[in-house]
């Protein structure tokens, strides 16, 4: 019923900023990556590298300043139905109940609403949240809110979903939690999905492979596969090994930050 | 029982008010024994509101003030609403009409009372557009502040769930979202337009509760006077209790 995902293909995409006095800063340098249909892909970095940036692009929210993105060899022009975003602050529909806002897309999609409901209420079983079909969003915890925000990106069979930093705002418990409940969806709906994460365990977890992005202007400094099966130890010595690798490389970006910021109190002193 | 007393909770702060301006009044005629017609008892207030609510003038009065305020209300949200969302959505637009607002927002909706009376003389139409200009730009203000504090996350969550043109984003995202600051705006408009539309009566009406004062005053009949202060003060509380009863039900819990 679900169509799978599609391949994604990032060619030469960067980004300038103007900024308001007129300065030109470099958000992303050439980034080319392919990402394949139905992939778990994490992407992590230090603050600021612009990873956010480049989901944006391929969210059809932002435009490239070069190169360009496609999905199945169609360019993305704009924000599209079959692209969806999980956002960190949730961006849940206050004025909608936890229903309604499930049903946003595919009242868009121009569902018949009998039908609407029927995909809304399985995909709210999926996240665990059946029985708060009609609660108000404001009574809702964050872990509950992120949940029905997932929820509401794959009701609309997306064939890609794109997701910021998503648990970066929760506690670690709930964070394991949906974790679980996100990879069983994915499993269940072979979305492809690119997610960014600061939590290195979190991305080993969940992707196919972790791209490591470097410090501004962001450019992927390294890509790890991960080839562990489901459900994944993170205790076990495979696990860590990963870890130290992901570390390693993002320790030497982490520190090319640091230096960054900086130099120029270190050029005002002399 | 809890909702009895809850009521009763909301209701005890005006008591307690009453019972304060009650007592301030009996202390000011027992100390500085006024002539009844600068300040009559308490008393004899009373009965002039009794006796201006069996004869129907009062009421009379009431629908004359409250229509002009209403009939003001409206076509100031009319105009103001929609002017308001394009000023919030189009940047360009606002900047070519908001210097424009600052510069006539400042003019209390009184100083336009000489105006509205040269213009338009003493009928209907002079009053309604005083109380239009106290009721415009409350409105105005909040429906723009509305539009321009939503989350700009809930816009992007709306284009990439497939409000991908303009008119559907502003009919399924924006709109909801300003919403409860558009209420606001009309509840602070009432109030403005309440006060206003007392002072137009003040000065060129043959009806309104602002006619009952200034009558009140021409005639030396105090208790007229404060028999339509105290029905202006009820029924400004009234609506504004109602306003925030519909505001409650619309802000989706935030409030």
């Amino acid at each position: 019923m679900t169509a799978g995902g599609k391949p994604i293909s990032i060619n030469g995409l960067a980004k300038t900023f103007t900024t308001e006095a007129g300065e030109t800063v470099e958000a992303l340098t050439p980034v080319t990556l392919e990402v394949a249909a139905g992939e778990f892909v994490s992407i992590v970095g230090p603050s600021g590298c612009g990873k956010s940036t480049l989901l944006s692009i391929l969210g059809g929210l932002l435009e490239p300043t070069a190169g360009e993105a496609r999905v199945l060899g169609e360019p993305i022009l704009g924000p599209d139905i079959d692209r969806g975003m999980v956002f960190q602050s949730y961006a849940l529909f206050p004025w909608r109940n936890v229903l309604g806002n499930v049903e946003f897309g595919l009242e868009r999609k121009g569902l018949p609403r009998k039908e609407r409901r029927t995909i809304a209420l399985d995909y709210l079983r999926s996240v665990g949240l059946q029985d708060f079909a009609t609660k108000q969003i404001h009574e809702l915890s964050g872990g509950m809110k992120q949940r029905v925000a997932i929820a509401r990106a794959f009701a609309t069979t997306p064939s890609t979903i794109l997701m910021d930093e998503p648990f970066g705002a929760l506690d670690a418990l709930t964070r394991r939690t949906l974790q679980k409940q996100l990879l069983g969806i994915w499993q269940e709906h072979k979305k492809t999905v690119v997610f960014i994460t600061h939590s290195v365990p979190e991305a080993i977890t969940l992707s196919d492979r972790v791209v490591v992005m470097t410090a501004r202007p962001g450019a992927v400094k390294s890509i790890i596969r991960i080839d562990l099966a489901h459900p994944r130890d993170s205790t076990s010595a495979e696990f860590r090994e990963l870890e130290r690798t992901i570390y390693a490389d993002l320790d030497a970006e982490l520190a090319k930050s640091i230096a960054e910021e900086g130099r120029t109190p270190v050029v005002q002193k002399t | 029982m809890s909702r009895l007393g809850s009521g009763l909770g909301r209701l005890l702060p005006f008591l307690y008010a009453f019972a304060a301006i009650l007592a301030a009044w009996l202390f000011v005629l027992g100390v500085f024994r006024p002539h009844v017609s600068l300040l009559p008892p308490p008393a004899l207030v009373a009965r002039e509101f009794w006796a201006l609510a069996v004869t129907g003038e009062l009421f009379k009065h009431i629908w004359a003030s409250l229509s002009r305020v209403f009939s003001a209300w409206c076509l100031a949200g009319l105009i103001a609403i929609p002017l308001g969302l394009a000023m919030g959505r189009i940047p360009r637009f606002e900047r070519i009409v908001d210097p424009l607002v600052e510069l006539i927002r400042p003019i209390s909706p009184l100083a336009w009372i000489p105006l509205a009376i040269l213009w338009f003389g003493i009928g209907e139409f002079g009053k309604v557009f005083v109380v239009l200009v106290g009721t415009f730009f409350p409105t105005l203000i909040s429906t723009v502040a509305g539009v321009k504090r939503i989350d700009p996350v809930l816009i992007q969550a709306g284009q990439v769930l497939g409000c991908t043109d303009r008119a559907s984003l502003f009919r399924k995202v924006v709109l909801p979202a300003a919403l409860p600051n558009i209420i606001t705006g009309l509840r602070i408009s009432f109030g403005t337009g309440w006060a206003a539309i007392i002072a137009a009566e003040l000065v060129a009406a043959r009806s309104g509760l602002g006619y009952l004062i200034s009558n009140g005053m021409e005639i030396l009949r105090a208790d007229k006077v404060l028999v339509g202060m105290a029905v202006i003060g009820i029924l400004g509380v009234i609506f504004d209790s109602i306003f925030r009863f519909i505001q409650k039900k619309i802000s989706w819990g935030a409030a």
